[in-house]
């Protein structure tokens, strides 16, 4: 009897176990909301891009005119600076020597052509002479004429100083241009934005990435990249936004400048020093203006363009 | 009567036992393992699940193009789309050995698809460099010493790169057994070997109007993607692994067998114990018992026997439950439907084991009481 009790009972605590364990097993978290609101777009209809920060009126890459050793860096990252000023200096030595050179055999001409000026008015004073005794009859005639030719030859020697100093004067000009090159200089105003080379350094012609990045950090464009399947959906001259990276709650309102006519291979942008290009994009160009969140050239952006009612995809 | 009979009791009640938690826990099990072939879709959630054309199941992915997101975000029914990555790669552990692991990439602004069950850390951690949340699995698998198991600010190595552990949490099972790991799509980039295509699916929510169906058929026609709602992801999922594994067969088979072992014992005691009683029967029909009311008894007699067999075999199942909650493995999964379905097969049993003896006793002549 006392069994039967038992596996009576234990069947009874086996079937509310079981309830209990379908219960327990049901229990599934709930979906988890975005950690953070997710990028969304305002318009009904859109065509999305990715899209990357760069300087307006694209970005100089400054180059070295000769290759040559870096004597010093005038500028510091981050810096402003305007049209002209010094950027680098490359190492001028030799050229300084060779300028002081010329200028030093410039002065030697300029000495000697005043001594010959001084042997040129000798003669025509000692030639006029003559000439006056020549017409007393007291000289001879054989005399004033080689007086009268040793003038002209002062003179002819006098002319040829005058134009050896003119050639000298242009040497030292040469000189100084090329000393003059050996500094670079800003093409335009704007903010260094990368900085390359450090004192010391050898700056060659064909450097593998830019000496200096010069950009204008004063106003920004984006580049946004669309997939070339989407490409028949961009209409020009439609509103867009754009969503920082790590930022989707300020939409930065985009104006539209142009679309790039020429359709270009996507590049990876996860900072892999090969390239994967996977597929073409189609780039816009847009300008926008400074928002108070701070941005950097170069920064990705998730851009959304809006797509005029009845824009379709092409499938 | 019956009840009065303990070693025919004890072989019934026995049978039924067994056949009821043969036939249970086999399906848990069954139901558990199958559970686990969509656990990816339980560690990352998401309304909609966007994929290459050719992808069945979760557990096969084909890479995608990076610019598909913008892509499947261009679509009107989209309210937001992320991209995610999922990779299996290899893990080394300070001692030299690899383990593999399942990467999870998440979009590293919105961590969509995030684990929902955070037992360590904070999981806005995974934005500094180099860093992941791991698994519960990952602690005991990465651990060097069982003593002394990894903890947030350990780090291992993946693909040759370090990863700093900023988190634990806890995930349903891979049903390959890899540990879960989490990182931004950016850092899972970095980790996984670089091939042209790296978008593994793109994470998408219906925009507000559209109900995921809807926005998976518009993303379907406007991308030439393959997009599905979680269902039917789930359900396209199964269908592959009954397709392509022997896995429903072989449980079948087990369940089958579960069943018949069940009729076969209860059966043929039922029966020999309604023979043995026999002149019991007959001196209670001889003494004017309508068939009917000798039928009901045994009825009685027999769904008695089987409510306590079908209770036993399901509390037997339910310590097994237990058992797996505690450990994780091996698979088990009861919804409501598999203990209901039991207690309808264990009545069937029953019912025709108490059939085999009604139909004895309406060929019974009461004078054999009197034979004797």
């Amino acid at each position: 009897m006392l069994f039967k009790k038992f596996s009576f009972y234990f069947a009874i605590a086996g079937m509310a176990g079981c309830i209990w364990l379908v219960l327990e097993l049901r229990k599934t978290p709930p979906r988890p909301a975005p950690l953070q609101e997710p990028a969304r777009s305002p318009y009904a209809n859109t065509v999305a891009a990715t899209g990357i920060i760069e300087a307006v009126r694209e970005n100089v890459k400054i180059a070295a005119p000769k290759g040559g050793l870096i004597q010093k860096v005038h500028v510091q990252v981050g810096a402003h600076v305007n049209a002209g000023d010094p950027l680098l200096q490359l190492d001028d030595r030799e050229m300084r020597a060779s300028v002081k050179a010329m200028q030093a055999q410039l002065e030697a001409m300029q000495a000697s052509l005043r001594s010959e000026k001084v042997l040129a008015a000798d003669a025509a004073d000692q030639f006029r002479r003559t000439d006056n005794l020549e017409k007393q009859k007291v000289a001879s005639e054989d005399e004033r004429t080689r007086k009268k030719f040793t003038v002209e030859n002062m003179e002819a020697r006098v002319a040829k100083t005058e134009a050896d100093i003119q050639s000298a004067a242009a040497q030292v000009e040469l000189a100084r241009t090329n000393l003059e090159i050996l500094t670079v200089r800003a093409p335009r105003e704007g903010t260094i934005l990368q900085l390359n080379v450090r004192e010391g350094e050898y700056a060659g012609t064909t450097p593998t990435e830019p000496l200096m990045i010069l950009g204008d950090t004063a106003h920004f464009q984006i580049r946004a990249d669309v997939d070339e399947q989407n490409a028949p959906l961009v209409a020009p001259n439609e509103p867009a936004v754009a969503f920082l990276k790590g930022d989707t709650k300020n939409p930065i309102p985009l104006r539209f400048i142009r679309i790039e006519p020429f359709v270009v291979p996507k590049r990876s942008l996860t900072g892999d020093t090969a390239e994967r290009v996977d597929t073409r994009v189609l780039q816009i160009i847009f300008e926008l203006d400074r928002p108070q969140t701070p941005l950097y050239v170069g920064q990705q952006m998730d851009v959304f363009i809006q797509r005029p009612a009845g824009n379709q995809s092409a499938h | 009567m019956l009840l009065g009979d303990r070693s025919k009791y004890l072989m019934l009640v026995g049978g039924l036992t067994f056949a009821a938690l043969l036939m249970t826990q086999q399906c848990g099990v069954f139901i558990g393992l199958l559970s686990w072939t969509t656990s990816h879709m339980r560690n990352m959630r998401a309304s909609i699940w966007v994929v290459d054309p050719k992808v069945e199941q979760i557990n096969e992915i084909k890479a995608m193009r990076d610019t598909d997101v913008n892509r499947v975000r261009s679509v009107s029914a989209v309210a937001y789309a992320v991209p995610l990555y999922a990779g299996i790669l290899q893990a080394r552990v300070a001692d030299g050995s690899f383990k593999p692991v399942q990467i999870i990439g998440l979009d590293a602004t919105t961590l969509v698809g995030r684990p929902p069950r955070i037992l360590a850390g904070r999981l806005e951690d995974l934005r500094l460099p180099n860093t992941v949340m791991i698994d519960e699995l990952a602690v005991t698998r990465l651990s060097l010493d069982p003593k002394r198991p990894l903890r947030i600010g350990d780090s291992f190595e993946i693909n040759d790169r370090e990863a700093r552990v900023i988190g634990i949490c806890r995930t349903d099972r891979h049903f390959f057994g890899y540990p879960y790991v989490y990182t931004t799509y950016e850092q899972a980039l970095q980790f996984a070997p670089p091939t042209r295509k790296m978008l593994s699916m793109v994470l998408a929510e219906p925009a507000a109007g559209f109900t995921a169906e809807q926005a998976a058929r518009q993303i379907e026609g406007e991308t030439h993607l393959k997009a599905y709602t979680e269902a039917e992801f789930s359900a396209s999922t199964l269908r592959w692994f009954f397709r392509n594994t022997g896995i429903p067969a072989s449980f079948g088979t087990t369940i089958l067998l579960g069943f018949i072992v069940g009729v076969a014992i209860a059966g043929q005691t039922f029966y020999s114990f309604v023979l043995e009683n026999l002149r019991h029967l007959g001196a209670l029909k001889a003494m004017g018992a309508s068939n009917a009311l000798l039928g009901r008894m045994l009825l009685l007699q027999a769904f008695t026997v089987g409510l306590i067999g079908y209770g036993l075999g399901v509390g037997l199942t339910v310590l097994f439950g237990m058992v797996v909650m505690r450990t994780g493995q091996p698979p088990f999964l009861l919804p409501y439907q598999l203990p209901l379905a039991t207690l309808v097969v264990i009545l069937l049993i029953c019912s025709l084991a108490a059939l085999l003896g009604i139909r004895k006793i309406y060929k019974l002549e009461p004078a054999v009481v009197f034979r004797g």
